[in-house]
């Protein structure tokens, strides 16, 4: 199979206005809102605060958390998918379909719940830990099943996982409802209400999962080849999927910590930016980065413009868009 | 359609040497079930002696408290528990004879979700409409969803099974995702009410919805029995089917439609029960092999046992706490359902 890895049509301005276009869809997040600020405001009060200004009180302490985060999880979701998909081998792997974001959650559902433990230090670890044993869980079954770890077994294996957690979190929501309360909305994948703590101890996780998704990009193009053709070319292939695990976890952890269960970002965004800059995971996992950021920005414009004054849970609308678009990938990739 | 009929009668009415493990395995499930129901009539808040049950069941109540605890509150409700558990049952081993799929089963590929869908969409949206509407709707979610699974995963290679799997899993991912949009945007004790009927319990049910549930159940599962022998032929595979005489598109669609019916009256009732249909039907064909229609019948009463069993254990287990049966059935039901995927060849279309 020849993989084309440079594609002529994209020249050197791409990159510019990849960046200008998410730039555009941030200012548009922020301006869009019960108050509605116009985007020259915005722009001003992004580049030169003044505190007297009423407008820009709200752009720089309501609303610009809430676009960081948007960006900063869709950007950790779908470099993770996207890593999924190469590494596997599998055009449906994504951290929500093969159960790892339903482990992330759980695992901080039971500490928050049964352990009061609040603390965002550790928050994002824990997610790590739910992921980490969620995606040994879905790979030991799939692994253990005739035919070893396919595509369509892992996806099953992932059902069964996210089927038998979302059943626990329910039994403990029900035997302690006031607690489960607040976790409810997250439950569904929101990015409202998150706190800037959480936020400073989970950027470090999505620095370190970003960095080596970066760096694991050049061979995980080698073992999307094939493992047989990865080793032929020199690839380390145990070492980089440990690496490529790593970066998955550590950028699930980010997300989930920050925002719940966001399911099918993952699964949308990559195969959107393949469908552009071709199999070259060198520049799959730095678009799927950037078109990750700008697609959630604008999800959570439309989640906030839907219904209102009524707000949806952000994940409930990536779920509605990209719930087709894994039924489309069944019909037409396997 | 004689020569099929011939075909099912070899290992049907005319062979002995089977049928009798599996009727043995049928009286005695069909005695768990009543067993289950005694103990859940002694069962609760306010505890009742076994004998008590009993005297009251057959019209000597002791006291007034118990007539009114066993025949207004745990009788309804456990009957209620029985049947939706049959129900499902048999919906999901019609499917799996149908699809030729092991890993079928209502709540997995969307068909409840399309039940649920349609019946919060009227709790929300129309809160005034009657009950009884409830069994019509969920149908014709149920309906629609299936209809849909099938044309996206049939047209292409004729039903690869593990598509239609695939399919189902994505579109209940949506209709979840509406369905609880829905919710969110509902007025709070509207969504409170559909909540509750959304995690698939069966506390609520009282005579009305035993009554619907048992009336489902006698009028759809003759039919389902006269379905046994083109079930059989199914089950050898669509060319077999087609020698021997069948008309394999019409027979599917209308062993479909059976099976979402039986899905969705229950669902109506109690909401869905998950993985019900799907464990119910391999219990009864590890206890014994049989033919199709008794194998229907052990999945019924298998699936009758499961559900009355899950809900006891719901309502006893985290006491005063009630847990919904729905959860039980998916918490017991989840590491079957990997047995079977571990045992199941994934075959790529």
């Amino acid at each position: 199979m020849i993989v084309p890895l440079e594609r002529p049509g994209l020249s050197s301005l791409a990159p510019l206005l990849g960046i200008a276009a998410v730039s555009l869809a941030f200012a548009w997040h922020i301006s869009v809102g019960a108050r509605s600020i116009p985007l020259h405001v915005v722009v001003e009060a992004l580049l030169s605060y003044d505190p007297a200004l009423f407008d820009h009180v709200v752009v720089v302490d309501l609303r610009l958390p809430r676009a960081l985060l948007a960006a900063l999880v869709g950007a950790a979701l779908a470099v993770a998918g996207a890593l999924m998909q190469g590494v596997t081998r599998n055009p449906l792997a994504e951290p929500g379909i093969l159960g790892l974001l339903v482990g992330a959650s759980f695992a901080v559902v039971v500490v928050v719940g049964v352990f009061d433990l609040t603390s965002p230090t550790l928050i994002p670890l824990v997610a790590a830990v739910g992921a980490v044993l969620a995606a040994g869980a879905v790979w030991g079954i799939a692994a253990a099943a005739p035919g070893g770890a396919a595509p369509l077994t892992l996806i099953l294996a992932g059902a069964a996982v996210m089927a038998f957690l979302a059943a626990l979190v329910t039994v403990a929501s029900l035997l302690d409802e006031q607690t489960f309360e607040q976790l409810r909305v997250w439950m569904t994948g929101s990015l409202a209400g998150a706190q800037n703590e959480v936020l400073k101890w989970a950027l470090p996780w999505f620095g370190a999962g970003l960095i080596v998704a970066l760096a694991v990009a050049r061979q995980v193009t080698a073992l999307a080849m094939g493992e047989e053709t990865a080793i032929g070319l020199g690839t380390d292939v145990v070492r980089l999927k440990a690496l490529s695990l790593f970066a998955v976890v550590a950028l699930t952890a980010a997300a989930v910590a920050l925002a719940g269960p966001m399911g099918f970002v993952g699964l949308v965004v990559p195969h959107a930016v393949r469908l552009l800059v071709g199999q070259d995971y060198r520049r799959i996992v730095p678009w799927s980065a950037l078109a990750g950021a700008g697609y959630l920005l604008v999800i959570d414009v439309v989640a906030r413009l839907l219904l209102a004054p009524v707000e949806i849970s952000t994940g409930l609308v990536t779920a509605l868009i990209g719930a087709p678009i894994f039924v489309w990938l069944v019909r037409t990739r396997l | 359609m004689t020569t099929a009929g011939m075909f099912s009668r070899l290992d049907g009415p005319v062979s002995f040497a089977l049928p009798l493990r599996a009727l043995a395995v049928l009286g005695l499930l069909l005695g768990l079930c009543c067993v289950l129901l005694i103990v859940s009539l002694m069962a609760g808040s306010y505890p009742l002696g076994a004998l008590d049950v009993v005297a009251t069941l057959t019209g000597r109540p002791p006291s007034e408290m118990a007539q009114t605890v066993v025949w207004q509150f745990r009788f309804p409700r456990t009957l209620a528990a029985l049947a939706a558990g049959a129900l499902l049952a048999l919906s999901g081993a019609a499917l799996q004879n149908v699809t030729r799929n092991p890993l079928a089963d209502p709540s997995l590929v969307g068909v409840s979700q399309g039940a649920g869908l349609a019946v919060v969409a009227a709790i929300v949206v129309w809160p005034d409409l009657p009950q009884a509407l409830r069994p019509l709707l969920a149908f014709g979610g149920a309906l629609a969803v299936a209809a849909l699974i099938q044309g996206i995963a049939m047209r292409r290679t004729g039903g690869a099974t593990m598509r239609f799997i695939l399919t189902g899993i994505g579109i209940a991912a949506f209709i979840s995702a509406l369905t609880s949009a829905f919710l969110t945007y509902g007025q709070i004790d509207r969504a409170v009410s559909a909540l509750g009927w959304l995690a698939g319990s069966v506390h609520a049910a009282g005579w009305s919805e035993a009554g619907m549930l048992a009336g489902t159940l006698l009028c759809l599962v003759p039919a389902l029995f006269a379905a046994s022998r083109p079930m059989a032929a199914m089950r050898m595979g669509q060319d077999v089917a087609v020698g021997l005489g069948l008309k394999v598109g019409r027979t599917r669609a209308a062993l479909i439609t059976l099976s979402v019916a039986l899905a969705a009256s229950a669902v109506a009732m109690v909401g869905p029960l998950g993985f019900v249909g799907l464990v119910a039907p391999h219990i009864a064909h590890r206890l014994a092999r049989s033919g199709v229609g008794l194998h229907l019948a052990l999945s019924a009463a298998a699936g009758a046992a499961l559900v009355g069993a899950a809900d006891l254990v719901g309502r006893v287990a985290f006491a005063p706490v009630q847990i919904p049966a729905g959860l039980v059935t998916a918490i017991l039901g989840v590491p079957i359902f990997v047995w079977l995927i571990l045992r199941t060849q994934a075959r790529p279309a």
